[in-house]
C-alpha cells in the first residue's frame, strides 16, 4: 500500500521496482547505494517492454501452469540491455577545453583586459562633497607636473602588461579630469580650468531647512487643472465597460458550475466519442462496447477519479499527505490493469482503495494482550505497559478502562503513577484505584487486592518510579504494571528525552502511543517525532519504538475515522484498543471492515 | 368423470387464451418470468455450492509456493515470498481421474485475511501449511491463523476437510506431527478464552467470533471440529534438494481422497 515510493534501500542495497498490472508482474533492480546510478529507471523500462513483448503468449494462454513450467530465458537479453544502458549514460564525452588561440580572450588587445584597481577611487571622487573636489583641485595640481613626466611613461610602458600603481593613479586622474573639462586640454593646462570649474559649480545644500520646497521641485510646471497637459487618449467604452448588457448599479453573484454530474460515472468514452458525432443510435452503441469490451486502464482515466477520491479522504479526516500517498500507490497498483467486462473506472479504484485501506489496517504483528500476559505470568514476571501521548488524550481513563478489563479476566493490576507533573495525576489515578477495587472486592477474587496504586508524590523522576514500581510488583507478584507518564507535546525536546529514557531504562513489555480520533494531520507529526524521540536516545542496537496505538475519543466522531487510517500508517502498529467513552465498559477492539466501511461511504 | 371434471377447466383455457384479457395474460407471463429465473438462480447455485477449490493457507515462509509448484509440475522453482494468489487446476492421480483447483494464498499478515474471505466460500479442502523447523518460536502466531480460519462462518457451516501439513521435514531439527498437534492443541486452548475475552468489536460483533471452537468445559482436541482434520508430514524441497523428487506422498494421497 505505499506504492507511491519506489525505491527501498536496505543496508547497502537501494532497490526500484516497476509492476506491470496487466501481466501481474514485478520488475526489482538492485545496486549498490554508493553508485549514484543515473540509467536506472530506464534499464528498468526497457526490461519491462522488452520482457513482456518476448513472453507476451507464455502469459497470455498458459496462466500459471505457463508461468511455472516456462523457463525465462532471459540472461542475455539482460546483460545486452544493461550494456546499452551503460553506454547511454557515458555517451556525452567530457568537453574538451578550448585552446588559448580559439578563446576570445586571445583576441583582445592588452590594454583594455586590464581590470585597475582605479575604477573604484574613480567612483568615490565623484562622490565627494564641495570640500573633496576642492582637495581633490589642490592635488590635480601636483600631479600635472608628474603627469607630464609620467604621460609618457605610460605610453611606453603600455606594450608592457604590467604598470605600476602610481602610474594607474595618475592615468585615472587624467580620465577624470578630461571627462570633467569641456575642452579636452592637456594636463598642463589643469590649474586654469581648474579655477573656471569651481566658479563654474553649483553649490548643493543637502540641508532641508535652509532651502525650502521650491528649491528642490524638479517637476514641471503646474499642469493640475490645466487640460492641456495630458492628452485625451483613445477610449474605447466597450472593451472598459465589458458587459454591454448589464444593468447600470446591479451588483451581480459569483456564478459557478457544478460539475459533479459530469464526473459521477466516468465511462470509459474512447470508443464513443467519434460516434457520439455521428449519430444517438451510433453513440449508444458506442457507449455499450466501451462497457463491455476489454480497455487497460490509463492515468487520465484515473485521475479524476482519483482526485475525488482523495478529497473524499480529507474531508473523512486522513491526514493530507497520507492521503495523497495512498492514492499514488493505488494509481501505480491499477496502471495498465485490463478492466473486467462491465466494471467501471470508479466502481476499479474504490475497490483498490478498499483493499488497500484494509490493507493498512491489518495489523503486522499479534494484537492479543491477554496472550502475552499469560506468557508472562508463567515466567513469574509482571507484564509492562506504559502509555505515552500528547496532553489531554486520555491516557489516564484509557488506563483505568483497560485495568478494569484485566481484572475482569483474573489479572491483578499495579499502576505506576509516573505523572509526577500534572496536578490531580496522583488523586486521579487514587479514585479509579478506589471504585475499581469497589466494583471487584478482595473477597470475590480469592482475598487478594486486584489493583493498587504505586506512587511517590509529585516533582520526582519518572523513570525511577515506573522502577521501584515493577520491582515491587515483581516482589508482590502483580500480573500487570500499567505505567502512567506525563502528557507531552512532540516538539518539547527535554520532555521527550525524559520519556525515551524512562521506556529505554525500564524496558516495558509494550509500549502504547495514546491517540485522539479527532486529531487530523497533527497525528502525522506527534507520531513521527515520538518515534524519532525513542529511536534517538535509546542506547540499544534495536531500540524500542511505539508497539501499538490506543485511539480514544472514538464517540465523538461519527463517521469521520481517518485518523485511525494516519497513524497506522505512520507507525504500521496495529489499533490496539479503541476507547468509546468515559464510563469502565467502553472499550473495544478495532474492526478493520467497519472502519473501512465508513470511511468509503459518501 | 374426470375428463368431465377437466373439461370446463380445460374449456376455460382455451377461451381465456383465445380472447386475451391483457392483465390475465400479463400476469401469467410474469409467474412464468419468476419460474425460469428461480431455476435459472437454483442451478447456478448448485453449480457454485459444488465446491471444486483446494486452498494452501499458512504463514510466510511455511513453504506453501513450493509445494503448490511441485504438486503441478514437480520440478523446485526458487520462490518468493507471495503477494498474491496463484491458481491451477491439479489432476490427482489416480484412476478417478478427478481433478481440483489448487489455490495458492500469500501468508503474509496484512494480505492473508483479505484472500481468505475471498475464496473460502469455494473452498473444498484447506491445507494448512506449517514450517516444522520454526514452529517453536512461532508457535502462537501459527494458532492464531488456524484460529481465525476455524471460527470463520463460512469455514464451519462448509466444514472443509483439513489437513496440516508439516512441511520442511528434510530439515533434521524439524518438529513431528504428533507434537505439533499436541502443541496447537494446548495453544488453541488458551487461545479460545483469550480471545473470547477481548474488548467486543467496535460495530457490536464479536471479534473471537460468536461461535466456540470445540465444547466447553474440555481441554481442545481437534476431534471436536465439525470437520475432518488430519496430520501429515511432508517435504517440498525433498531429501534429495532440489534435483530429487518432494516428499509428499500422505499429501497426494488426501488429496486424492478430498477430489
Amino acid at each position: 500500500e505505499r506504492g507511491s515510493n519506489n525505491s527501498f534501500t536496505h543496508e547497502a542495497l537501494t532497490l526500484k521496482y516497476k509492476l506491470d498490472n496487466q501481466f501481474e508482474l514485478v520488475f526489482v533492480v538492485g545496486f549498490q547505494k554508493i553508485l549514484t546510478l543515473t540509467y536506472v529507471d530506464k534499464l528498468i523500462d526497457d526490461v519491462h517492454k522488452e520482457f513482456r513483448d518476448k513472453y507476451r503468449n507464455e502469459f497470455q494462454q498458459k496462466g500459471t501452469l505457463g508461468l511455472l513450467n516456462g523457463t525465462f530465458d532471459f540472461k542475455d537479453d539482460f546483460m545486452r540491455l544493461l550494456r546499452d544502458a551503460e553506454e547511454s549514460s557515458k555517451v556525452r564525452a567530457p568537453t574538451v577545453m578550448k585552446t588559448f588561440e580559439q578563446s576570445l580572450k586571445s583576441q583582445k588587445t592588452v590594454k583594455c583586459m586590464i581590470e585597475t584597481r582605479g575604477e573604484k577611487p574613480k567612483e568615490k571622487v565623484k562622490n565627494k562633497k564641495n570640500k573633496g573636489s576642492k582637495k581633490e583641485g589642490t592635488e590635480a595640481v601636483a600631479a600635472p607636473g608628474k603627469a607630464s613626466a609620467g604621460d609618457k611613461q605610460p605610453s611606453a610602458a603600455g606594450d608592457r602588461e604590467e604598470l605600476t600603481k602610481d602610474e594607474i593613479l595618475q592615468k585615472n586622474r587624467e580620465e577624470f579630469f578630461k571627462r570633467h573639462m569641456k575642452a579636452g586640454e592637456k594636463s598642463g593646462k589643469s590649474p586654469k580650468p581648474e579655477a573656471q570649474k569651481e566658479k563654474g559649480k553649483k553649490p548643493r545644500v543637502w540641508d532641508l531647512g535652509n532651502s525650502n520646497a521650491k528649491v528642490l521641485d524638479y517637476s514641471n510646471s503646474a499642469t493640475n487643472g490645466s487640460a492641456e497637459a495630458c492628452p485625451v487618449e483613445e477610449f474605447d467604452p466597450d472593451t472598459a465597460l465589458g458587459d454591454r448588457n448589464r444593468e447600470p448599479g446591479r451588483l451581480y453573484d459569483l456564478e459557478y458550475e457544478s460539475d459533479d454530474e459530469a464526473e459521477e460515472e466516468k465511462v470509459i468514452q474512447n470508443p464513443s466519442k467519434p460516434s457520439a458525432k455521428k449519430g444517438g443510435l451510433g453513440g449508444m452503441f458506442g457507449m455499450l462496447k466501451g462497457l463491455v469490451g476489454s480497455k487497460s486502464l490509463t492515468r487520465e482515466d484515473m485521475d479524476p477519479v482519483l482526485e475525488k477520491m482523495k478529497d473524499h479522504l480529507i474531508a473523512k479526516n486522513v491526514a493530507a499527505e497520507i492521503a495523497v500517498q495512498l492514492c499514488e500507490s493505488v494509481a501505480k497498483k491499477l496502471e495498465g490493469k485490463v478492466m473486467g467486462t462491465f466494471t467501471t473506472v470508479t466502481s476499479t479504484v474504490k475497490q483498490a482503495l478498499q483493499e488497500a485501506l484494509v490493507q493498512i489496517l491489518q495489523p503486522q504483528r499479534r494484537v492479543d494482550v491477554l496472550r502475552d500476559v499469560m506468557d508472562a505470568q508463567r515466567h513469574h514476571r509482571p507484564y509492562v505497559v506504559t502509555f505515552c501521548g500528547v496532553n489531554g488524550v486520555g491516557k489516564s481513563t484509557n488506563l483505568a478502562k483497560i485495568s478494569f478489563w484485566l481484572i475482569e479476566n483474573g489479572f491483578s493490576v499495579l499502576i505506576a503513577a509516573c505523572d509526577t507533573f500534572r496536578a490531580g495525576a496522583v488523586e486521579q489515578l487514587r479514585t479509579h484505584t478506589r471504585r475499581l477495587n469497589a466494583l471487584h472486592p478482595p473477597e470475590s477474587h480469592g482475598g487478594r487486592t486486584m489493583v493498587q496504586l504505586y506512587e511517590k508524590g509529585y516533582g520526582k523522576d519518572a523513570a525511577g518510579i515506573a522502577m521501584e514500581a515493577i520491582s515491587y510488583a515483581r516482589n508482590q507478584g502483580f500480573d500487570v504494571v500499567l505505567v502512567d507518564t506525563a502528557g507531552r507535546m512532540q516538539d518539547n525536546a527535554p520532555l521527550m528525552t525524559a520519556l525515551a529514557k524512562l521506556i529505554a531504562v525500564n524496558a516495558p513489555d509494550l509500549v502504547l502511543f495514546v491517540g485522539e480520533a479527532l486529531v487530523g494531520n497533527e497525528a502525522v507529526d506527534q507520531l513521527v517525532k515520538f518515534n524519532k524521540a525513542l529511536a534517538d536516545h535509546s542506547m540499544a542496537q534495536t531500540p524500542r519504538l511505539i508497539d501499538g496505538i490506543v485511539l480514544t475519543k472514538f464517540d465523538t466522531i461519527d463517521d469521520k475515522v481517518g485518523a485511525a487510517i494516519s497513524m497506522t500508517y505512520i507507525t504500521s502498529k496495529p489499533i490496539v484498543f479503541v476507547g468509546t467513552g468515559q464510563t469502565y465498559c467502553d472499550l473495544r477492539s478495532l474492526n478493520a471492515k467497519a472502519v473501512v466501511a465508513a470511511l468509503m461511504k459518501a | 368423470a374426470m375428463a368431465g371434471r377437466l373439461e370446463p377447466h380445460l374449456e376455460a383455457l382455451r377461451r381465456e387464451l383465445r380472447a386475451p384479457d391483457p392483465a390475465v395474460l400479463s400476469v401469467l407471463l410474469a409467474l412464468l418470468a419468476v419460474a425460469v429465473t428461480l431455476l435459472i438462480w437454483r442451478f447456478v447455485q448448485g453449480r457454485r455450492s459444488s465446491r471444486k477449490a483446494v486452498l494452501l493457507l499458512g504463514l510466510c515462509d511455511a513453504g506453501k509456493t513450493l509445494l503448490f509448484a511441485r504438486l503441478l509440475t514437480g520440478k523446485y522453482r526458487d520462490t518468493q515470498t507471495s503477494i498474491t494468489d496463484s491458481s491451477a487446476v491439479y489432476r490427482v492421480s489416480n484412476d478417478k481421474n478427478a481433478n481440483v483447483t489448487l489455490i495458492d494464498l500469500p501468508g503474509h499478515e496484512s494480505l492473508r485475511l483479505q484472500f481468505l474471505e475471498r475464496f473460502k466460500a469455494a473452498a473444498r479442502a484447506i491445507v494448512f501449511v506449517v514450517d516444522s523447523v520454526a514452529f517453536q518460536r512461532e508457535v502462537k502466531d501459527v494458532a492464531e491463523f488456524l484460529y481465525q480460519v476455524l471460527v470463520d462462518s463460512t469455514v464451519l457451516k462448509n466444514a472443509p476437510a483439513l489437513l496440516i501439513a508439516c512441511n520442511k521435514q528434510d530439515v533434521t531439527m524439524a518438529k513431528s506431527a504428533k507434537l505439533i498437534q499436541q502443541q496447537l492443541e494446548k495453544e488453541l486452548n488458551t487461545l479460545r478464552v483469550t480471545r473470547s475475552a477481548a474488548p467486543t468489536s467496535l460495530d457490536g460483533s464479536a471479534t473471537g467470533g460468536s461461535a466456540q471452537l470445540g465444547k466447553k468445559g474440555k481441554d481442545f482436541d481437534f476431534s471436536q471440529l465439525p470437520m475432518k482434520v488430519e496430520f501429515v508430514e511432508c517435504s517440498a524441497r525433498g531429501s534429495k534438494g532440489e534435483e530429487g523428487d518432494a516428499d509428499f506422498e500422505g499429501l497426494e494421497k488426501w488429496l486424492a481422497k478430498v477430489a
